[in-house]
């Protein structure tokens, strides 16, 4: 058995927690800035019934709600709340995996009273941090995560043999885990509407479901296929010095994370979003000269850039991936190579000690 | 996903408060506190902010988060009817008042 756990409304709850006075108010997180100027990173309950959700443009929620209550999302609240809810799940000596920064998946085997161990668990979690947590039990992970919203929030709910059917039949089918984007839509334009039309057609989909859990957690032997970061800009940009800028940031901190886990990458991807151009991605590779260095990224990332038909485009939204990793191996033999292998150590040892962004490349100050 | 915690986003774009007027968001002033250290927990009861003491009522949340080598730990106290959040730094060990909770 699987059991699912799922926080309600997580940022959210938390920022309730944190500030008692917005509780049960219809409050959203938003990311920092001006709060007319961003999206919904997570809406309460209270804001939920008023049609807001996750994704919305703050603009909107505010008009659906002008008594809104806005916190600016901080993400180092939410990382530590969800490693120590990891941290008390642990200690009921069960599989653990992450499925989210939000959700939870545990292996209970064959455990004789599954429900019981997961009311346990919300009243725990409730104990200790002043948030709810909804519960789902099923046979594998991708109904355990159904179950889980089904009696959501502060809820619990089992799917077996016994009620499989009747929830299935009342669950439509963009709900399911994987078919709320386009493979969903294949599927319904075939006529397939709720999860038990898919079961019906697709019986292994729900029965043959995977483990998501290794024999180690946490611990895959597995390089990452790719490592990449995005940012959406407070504003659309047309400035070339500020789009280099972010560039530049984003090239850094991808290298940054390629360098802790001595990784070196072959491809650099460009992603840009903006009114004249939608969409527009690219990438090159560089075969036998694989880096993890910034500012090669960065630079690797402006020829991609050079591509763009249009010159001097608005642009909303700035994406940088780095793939076909693999470790690093390469020992430099010249003098400049290792004088730059130098320098970047150094500035790794005083993020290290003194915290990322402690000491940045000067064109980044435009980002600021 | 298989991994056993996430690592925080890179703090590049990290908030530098403007050191002119008094922004309740963002206010960053040390302050002395009386504190009760509890196994590997802190339980601050008291600040003195501008020679002004605040008895702490409440504790209604704390958190970490890890710059660089210094574990900040994160308070948000209830004191006569205000929120606050203060934090102490283990590496420098100061204690400052970060905002006032609206």
């Amino acid at each position: 058995m699987i059991l699912h756990v799922d926080m309600d409304a997580f940022f959210a709850s938390i920022e309730q927690a944190i500030n008692p006075r917005l509780k049960d108010k219809p409050l959203i997180v938003g990311s920092r800035g001006n709060k007319m100027h961003t999206v919904v990173c997570a809406a309460s309950y209270a804001a939920k019934a008023l049609g807001i959700y996750s994704g919305m443009p703050s603009r909107e929620a505010f008009a659906r709600c002008p008594n809104l209550e806005f916190v600016e999302a901080d993400q180092s609240k939410y990382i530590w709340t969800s490693e120590q809810i990891f941290e008390l799940l642990k200690s009921f000596n069960f599989p653990l995996n992450y499925a989210s920064i939000d959700e939870f998946q545990m292996d209970l085997g064959a455990h004789e009273n599954p429900v019981s161990l997961g009311n346990e668990l919300r009243k725990q979690i409730y104990a200790d941090f002043n948030i709810t947590a909804s519960v789902g039990i099923a046979k594998n992970w991708l109904l355990a995560k159904l179950a889980s919203k089904l009696n959501k929030p502060d809820g619990l709910a089992l799917i077996n043999d016994e009620n499989f059917e009747a929830v299935l039949r009342k669950t439509s089918l963009d709900e399911l885990c994987g078919m709320g984007g386009k493979t969903g839509q294949v599927f319904i334009a075939q006529g397939l509407k709720t999860c038990w039309d898919l079961y019906l057609n697709l019986p292994a989909f729900f029965d043959n479901n995977p483990s998501k859990f290794d024999e180690n957690p946490g611990k895959s032997s597995e390089l990452p296929k790719s490592v990449s970061h995005s940012y959406t800009l407070p504003k659309v940009q047309i400035n070339h010095q500020v789009i280099q800028a972010w560039i530049r940031l984003l090239a850094e901190m991808v290298g940054t994370r390629l360098r802790q886990q001595n990784l070196v990458s072959a491809t650099v991807h460009l992603w840009l979003n903006g009114p004249e151009i939608g969409n527009f991605g690219a990438q090159k590779t560089y075969p036998n000269q694989a880096t993890n260095d910034g500012f090669e990224i960065y630079q690797r990332a402006s020829k991609v850039m050079a591509r763009l038909a249009a010159k001097n485009p608005r642009i909303r939204a700035i994406g940088v991936t780095c793939s076909s990793l693999s470790l690093s191996v390469y020992q430099p033999l010249f003098s400049e190579e290792i004088r730059r292998e130098g320098l970047i150590k150094a500035l790794d040892r005083i993020n290290n000690r003194f915290g990322e962004g402690s000491i940045y490349p000067a064109i980044t100050s435009f980002t600021r | 996903m298989n991994q056993n915690s996430f690592s925080p986003k890179a703090r590049w774009d990290r908030f530098e408060p403007d050191k002119t007027g008094f922004n309740p968001d963002c206010l960053n002033e040390r302050i002395e506190v009386l504190a009760f250290f509890k196994h590997t927990k802190i339980f601050p009861k008291s600040f003195i902010w501008n020679n002004k003491e605040y008895k702490i009522e409440t504790i209604t949340y704390n958190w970490q988060e890890r710059i660089g080598q210094a574990l900040i730990n994160y308070f948000s106290v209830l004191s006569s009817g205000q929120m606050y959040q203060i934090s102490f730094n283990n590496s420098t060990f100061r204690w400052q008042i970060d905002k006032l909770m609206q």
